[in-house]
């Protein structure tokens, strides 16, 4: 008589596996037993089936405690207790993709095979993809194990009804099987068969508390959830590498004080941005799928108008460095090297620090003291200004000399021109020299009709300043169409809703004097209509003239927006600026360009990152140190994965998100706005907005992971939570009911 | 104390309602209760009863009046019920649950015949199918009996020795509703005989404990064990309870059997509840007449006093066990047990059974009379004897 | 989103590490947010269950997996066996809450009968029934719980009798407290809890609980499964006080139902009539919308 016994767990298919096997010896005319060791075991518990077959009629009605074959249908069973009184000699079959060689110490008296059941049942569709139902591969495995020949074993599983797939997987384990037919130890070897339970021997009238079962339900798993983080879209994007989840979960927890602690840690310009960045990371906001992108911009804005921090130095140094240019990025590098406790010295060529914070963007957008609030908080850190200071190649030369390190954030200062046949410099103002005569108050535009040529947010502020100065009417020109126009989109919509008229696709050709009216010069711009053709090499399609379409438009005074670029008549013939190469390459000193000097990206936002990623990369070459930045929301958190992917929309539960509409925050009345430069937006009234915050990849700690562990084994650590895999049974369901994709499963 | 003429439901239902009372100082009393013919009268009586704390539940049947009595038991109430064939056929399920969970709960059993058709006479058939699940069962046969035997089951149920439910039976009508004088003690005496329950396993609403879930074989093993053991304590524990009753009361509440001249007699009758009051006088008037005959009246039949009956014997060589109940394909009940009783230890003794007085049939003096003169005629034991009823007549093949 | 209820210490929690029960469990996650749910109101409670897998969760004698004190009735009784316990406990002004936890079987089938009795008396239990549809504890047959259409050991070409309403049935019955739970709105569910918990009487729960075995479906699908039964109307989230006044609590969005039955291999797509599931899915939730109109909480 050959007895076996087979290992698995429920719901795998053990008793089905032992009745596969008698049946194809009662096929073969023998006598035969199948049945398991029936309890209340569940679906994954580890549980025992036995089958039995033998020439003569079988009279043994026990169980099997000295099998001569052991089969064992999960890999996370295999441990030595397995093959506890199997015979000497005897085959022990594993469900494993490993070579039996792997298992011949573990079980040195016994003959190993192995079979990768598992991928063959996966293969095959057989069973759920967390219980693969494997016990017809193995029943191949086992006619190849036992010389029972295929056809013996197909014919077993035909007569009990299995058809298809199961065929095929039995076959493909028959054929993949690998065997070690001799034991490693040959020696005469007694196993002893495990002990029969003993009863506790309790009794019922004792009125004690029970213990919790013994029972590590953490053997059952087939997979184990891990924590992983990826990164949000909106960190993703930031220019500035604002750690916009992060803050915005503060925000939501109402903590407005962190909120601003944290934006500090990339930018000093949190109030600034808050109102003239054209938020990108509102763009990617993964929030647009399901109902708007959340108001990142006023909640950054909130965050730096009502937090309060008190950010000292971490530490004293010695080095000294200077920074050429007192605009948002070279302030940015200061604000950082200041911080780990750097002598920081900025040179402004002005006469007030800011740069184009304090003349390019105007009251209503930015009022001056938003920026000299957050100036005077990277000054309260130490740093010194020196303003009227024009650099020229010898000074930075001095400076280099002088300084540990230089950093130039020069900026853009070279404005583009446009040709239009006459002395423009009387009748033509570039936008960037208009808005700081604005700023300084030195101009009106009562009753002219004004022409603004651009389509950048200096050629809106431009058109709305010359509103606000008593403009009879104000028009904006523009070659391209208004999916092109760089100037952010929201303030587009708010210079159209103030009355001022666009002309797309349309390019002034000409100007001509007019007669005056006695009061002021009186011009006619002849422009042509556009046509927009194949994309250029920034990807924006490049406007074609359009013949026969020229239109006169008359006006008094006429205001060039066309953009800027860098000037570099600083550094020698030839240099390559570039933010992180090294700019005077005969000199020891670092110097480095930083800013839209180094990027030409023309945000604000863009140069708080340069100048962050400058201070840091200055900081490195100047203390050996390897700080690294990264985009993670917070990278201080306890996960298994750090995924350096930007999470998609698709990969978001925004099914289990209630619609909320976005918070937009109050405005002023449009009346108002045509004589006022009062700011135009009022802010949000509170932090509510931030709960839209979807979190994307971050943990949030929304603890539906915990709520929806089925076992309650999740835990709360801290900011963090864990699993408690000794009884883990791996369902998923954390996983599945993440909103955020923070959980996934591992197959073990 | 009163002597009244009440019926032996009255007794019983005053019985249960006493010994509720009585637990008035510690957890009260409550339990489920539920009508059936012959025994509704006690547990109308039990629901006017005035109780100072307790709870009697009217429930839907029989099988949840025993489930809340296991209820209000596991939270270590006095509880109780009663019940009668049928009822009890209902309530196998849960009457099963008392006695594996240890629960003290005494019940009141009317012998009805078990239906259908439908027969509300007395039959023991309906108790003795509830033999085997770790009750302790009484046959009573007088009002006095009843009341008695149901207030000592309590103290000896409740006996942390015990821990045992008591089953106390007796015959639909002949004494269930027989008006007879009765004594019913005052609440006072039964207060002083029957100490607060104290369930040491009553389940305390801050522990984790779980009572009758999932076993394994030989986890269970060790559980009967401890019923067995209990049950062989119990001919001990009952004389002490039988003492303090007599101290307590002023009177015997009987042994676990009872004999009447069996000390030199050469044949013996084996007879419980009224059948062995009507064996009695018969008894009594032969022996007055110098026949050698002496009656065994079986009180307590779980567990089953088979020593007591053994010795009781004396040198009887013939014995006759009449049942009022039938086993269908054996025989009577307590003739199986009694002639158990004696395999291994005498092989000397004519044991013959009677099936009379089943479905509610009247045992009447001449039917003794018969079964004596019937016994007295046999060489050898037979099969059980029908008796009133002609048999061997031809029946549909 | 936000159901942040602080977490038992694990060998105080209702439910313990080294039960059991399959992966997936719905009626694991019903308990441990029943144990959350007694944690917040600061009460404690007594577990009354009849045969079902709620008491093989137990696990093996002497130990343990309920953290409080349990006592397994037999099938049909676990009502009647938590009267007369709830009833010793009101006797001595004690604490804590007696509640029975059933399985469909025992509370639509076989315990109905016990069920209504100590509803009609009004006893002060909580009695929650965890519906998995199935006699799942004996392997997945029908009991009358199981929707029309599902397949199971029993009925292996798809039951062709509807659900029984059994929640129309208690709600009959006038108790102070009938509703329905879903786990898939955690918010929902602890408040109907603690309403219950504030009240005395009868309080009838309804939980659907799906079974990843008996469904064969995926567990990590469990509280998907509900969500989508609750969005499309399958399974109406409601509650009733004293049998006459009504509220919808989660409203359905009118999501298809096709997809839960997509979800379950329980369900064949030749057994379910979804133009007929659609239409009942629309009468369920209009009759009760009308019930809590005219007859508001």
């Amino acid at each position: 008589m050959i007895e076996i016994r087979i290992h698995g767990r429920g719901g795998q298919g053990g008793v089905t596996l032992a009745k596969l096997i008698a049946t194809s010896r009662f096929l073969q005319g023998q006598s035969v037993q199948a049945f398991g060791l029936y309890a209340a075991e569940r679906s994954g518990a580890p549980v025992q089936a036995f089958c039995r077959y033998s020439d003569e009629t079988i009279t043994n009605r026990n169980l099997i405690y000295e099998p001569d074959h052991i089969i064992v249908l999960d890999p996370t069973l295999i441990g030595a207790q397995i093959a506890a009184g199997l015979k000497a000699g005897g085959w022990i079959l594993l469900n494993s993709p490993q070579p039996p060689g792997d298992f011949t110490e573990q079980f040195p008296h016994n003959r190993v095979a192995t079979v990768d059941a598992t991928s063959i049942a996966r293969a095959n569709g057989l069973g759920t993809r967390s219980v693969p139902i494997v016990n017809t591969a193995l029943a191949g495995a086992v006619g190849r194990m036992l010389e029972i020949p295929l056809h013996e074993i197909t014919a077993s599983l035909e007569h009990l009804g299995f058809v298809g797939a199961n065929l095929v997987a039995a076959s493909r384990a028959y054929d993949e099987v690998r065997l070690v037919d001799t034991p490693v130890n040959t020696e005469p070897f007694d196993n002893v068969a495990a002990a029969p339970d003993t009863a506790q021997g309790r009794s019922i009238l004792q009125a004690a508390e029970m213990a919790a079962p013994a029972i590590k339900t953490g053997q059952w798993a087939t997979e184990q959830p891990q924590r992983q983080q990826m990164i949000p879209p909106c960190n993703h994007i930031c220019p500035a590498g604002n750690n916009v989840q992060g803050f915005l979960k503060a925000l939501a927890d109402e903590k407005v004080d962190e909120a601003l602690e944290i934006l500090l840690r990339t930018s000093p310009f949190p109030s600034v941005c808050g109102r003239a960045c054209p938020a990108p990371c509102m763009e990617k906001c993964n929030r647009i799928e399901l109902d708007g992108a959340v108001n990142v911009r006023q909640l950054e804005r909130f965050a730096g108008d009502n937090g309060q921090v008190d950010i000292k130095p971490s530490a004293e140094r010695d080095e000294k460095i200077a920074i050429v240019g007192s605009g948002p990025a070279g302030l940015t590098a200061a604000w950082h090297l200041a911080r780990v406790g750097y002598r920081v010295k900025v040179f402004e060529s002005g006469t007030e620090i800011g740069g184009l914070l304090r003349t390019g963007i105007p009251e209503f957008r930015l009022p001056d003291t938003v920026v000299s609030n957050e100036i005077d908080r990277i000054l309260g850190l130490g740093v010194e200004v020196e303003t009227d200071h024009v650099i020229d190649r010898q000074t930075l030369l001095d400076l280099a000399r002088d300084n540990d390190a230089v950093l130039v954030a020069t900026g853009q200062q070279a404005l583009r021109d446009l040709k239009l046949g006459m002395n423009s410099a009387v009748a033509v103002a570039q936008g960037i020299d208009f808005l700081d005569r604005v700023h300084r108050q030195e101009i009106r535009v009562d009753d002219e009709d004004v022409v603004v040529i651009g389509g950048g947010n200096t050629a809106m502020d431009a058109a709305r300043s010359a509103l606000r100065l008593g403009a009879a009417s104000v028009r904006v020109v523009y070659r391209r169409t208004r999916k092109e126009m760089p100037a952010i989109s929201e303030e587009i919509d708010e210079t159209l809703e103030e009355g001022i008229a666009i002309d797309y696709l349309t390019q002034p050709m000409a100007l001509h004097e007019e007669p005056t009216d006695g009061i002021r010069r009186h011009y006619r711009l002849t422009c042509r209509r556009m046509a927009l053709g194949e994309p250029d090499e920034s990807g924006r399609r490049s406007p074609q003239e359009v013949d026969g379409s020229d239109f006169d438009l008359s006006c008094h005074r006429i205001i060039l927006a066309l953009g800027q670029s860098p000037d570099v008549s600083v550094f020698p013939e030839g240099t390559e600026v570039r933010e992180g190469t090294q700019l005077l390459g005969l000199l020891e000193t670092p110097v480095f360009a930083v800013g839209d000097l180094a990027t030409r990206e023309g945000t604000v936002a863009g140069a708080i990152g340069s100048g962050r990623r400058s201070a840091v990369h200055i900081h490195n070459v100047l203390s050996g140190d390897h700080v690294e930045i990264t985009r993670h929301a917070d990278a201080t958190r306890d996960v298994d994965i750090w995924h350096d992917e930007v999470i998609r929309a698709d990969a978001m539960k925004l099914h289990l998100f209630e619609r909320q509409a976005v918070a937009a925050g109050d405005a002023l009345p449009l009346e108002e706005r045509r004589c006022t430069f009062d700011e135009v937006h009022l802010g949000l009234d509170d932090t509510a907005e931030a709960a839209r915050c979807l979190s994307c990849g971050v943990c949030n700690e929304c603890d539906l992971c915990l709520t929806f562990c089925p076992e309650g084994l999740l835990k709360r650590v801290g900011h963090g939570f864990e699993f408690d895999y000794s009884y883990c049974k791996g369902c998923g369901v954390c996983a599945a009911e993440c909103p955020r994709n923070v959980i996934v499963m591992n197959h073990l | 104390m009163t002597v009244q003429v009440v019926t032996g439901n009255h007794a019983a239902g005053y019985a249960l309602s006493a010994a509720g009372e009585a637990n008035r100082t510690a957890r009260g009393a409550a339990c489920g209760i539920y009508p059936i013919t012959p025994q509704t009268e006690i547990v109308e009586y039990v629901a006017r009863f005035p109780f100072s704390k307790a709870r009697i539940v009217p429930v839907e049947s029989e099988h949840s009046a025993m489930a809340v009595s296991i209820g209000a038991s596991l939270a270590g109430a006095r509880a109780f019920t009663a019940s009668s064939s049928n009822g009890l056929a209902y309530m196998t399920e849960n009457v099963m649950v008392a006695g594996y969970y240890r629960l003290p709960i005494v019940m009141v059993a009317v012998n009805r015949t078990l239906g259908p058709p439908w027969n509300i006479w007395a039959d023991q058939g309906d108790t003795l199918m509830l033999r085997d699940f770790a009750w302790l069962q009484f046959y009573c046969e007088s009002n006095q009996e009843v009341l008695d035997t149901t207030l000592l089951a309590f103290r000896l149920a409740e006996d942390r020795r015990i821990l045992l439910p008591v089953l106390t039976c007796m015959d639909a009508f002949i004494v269930s509703h027989t008006q007879t004088e009765t004594t019913l003690p005052e609440q006072a005496l039964v207060d002083s005989y029957l100490p607060d329950l104290q369930l040491p396993h009553r389940l305390r609403y801050d522990e984790a404990r779980t009572i009758g879930g999932m076993v394994w074989p030989h986890e269970d093993l060790s559980q009967r064990l401890e019923i067995d053991e209990a049950m062989k304590r119990v001919p001990d524990v009952y004389q002490e309870c039988r003492q303090s009753f007599r101290d307590v009361f002023g009177r015997d509440p009987g042994d676990v059997i009872q004999t009447d001249g069996t000390d030199d007699a050469d044949t013996v009758l084996v007879a419980t509840g009224t059948m062995a009051t009507t064996a009695r006088e018969v008894v009594r008037k032969r022996r007055a007449a110098g026949e050698k005959i002496g009656l065994i009246k079986i009180k307590m039949f779980r567990p089953f006093p088979a020593a007591a009956i053994r010795e009781a014997c004396g040198s009887a060589r013939r014995v006759a066990v009449l049942d009022r109940n039938y086993a269908a394909g054996s025989g009577g009940v307590f003739w199986q047990d009694t002639r158990a009783a004696f395999q291994g230890h005498r092989n000397d003794v004519l044991i013959q059974n009677y099936l009379t007085g089943l479905c509610g049939e009247d045992v009447t003096p001449s039917v003794i009379d018969q079964i004596l003169a019937d016994l007295a005629s046999r060489e050898v034991a037979g099969d059980p004897v029908w008796m009133g009823i002609e048999t061997g007549k031809e029946t549909l093949q | 989103m936000n159901a942040t209820a602080p977490l038992q210490k694990s060998d105080s929690c209702l439910l313990r590490p080294g039960n059991t029960n399959c992966g997936g469990c719905g009626m694991s996650v019903g308990l441990t947010m029943l144990g959350r749910a007694l944690a917040e109101a600061n009460d404690s409670c007594s577990l009354v269950i009849p045969a079902c897998c709620g008491i093989v969760t137990a696990g093996a004698f002497p130990t343990t997996s309920y953290g409080v004190p349990t006592i397994a009735a037999t099938f049909a009784s676990s009502p009647a066996v938590a009267s007369g316990y709830a009833s010793v406990r009101d006797l001595n002004d004690e604490p804590g809450q007696v509640i029975c936890w059933a399985g469909d079987g025992g509370t639509y089938d076989i315990g109905l009968a016990t069920l209504s009795g100590a509803a009609e008396r009004n006893e002060n239990i909580i009695y929650i029934c965890y519906d998995n549809e199935i006699y799942g504890n004996t392997g997945g047959q029908r009991s009358s719980a199981t929707p029309i259409g599902a397949r199971t050991t029993t009925t292996p070409t798809g039951k062709s009798e509807a659900k029984k309403n059994i929640m129309a049935i208690m709600t009959a019955h006038g108790i102070p407290y009938a509703a329905t739970l879903s786990m898939a709105h955690p918010e929902d569910f602890s408040r109907k809890l603690a309403t219950a918990l504030s009240m005395t009487g009868m309080r009838f729960l309804l939980m659907h609980s799906p079974c990843p075995t008996g469904w064969k479906s995926e567990p990590e699908d469990t509280v998907e499964l509900v969500r989508i039964a609750v969005a499309s109307g399958l399974f109406p989230v409601y509650e009733v006080f004293d049998g006459a006044r009504y509220r919808v609590t989660v409203e359905p969005d009118g999501s298809d139902p096709a997809e839960y039955f997509h979800r379950q291999r329980r369900f064949k797509d030749e057994d379910i009539d979804l133009d007929a599931t659609r239409r009942s899915c629309v009468d369920r939730i209009h009759r009760l919308r009308m019930l809590a109109r005219e007859y508001p909480v």
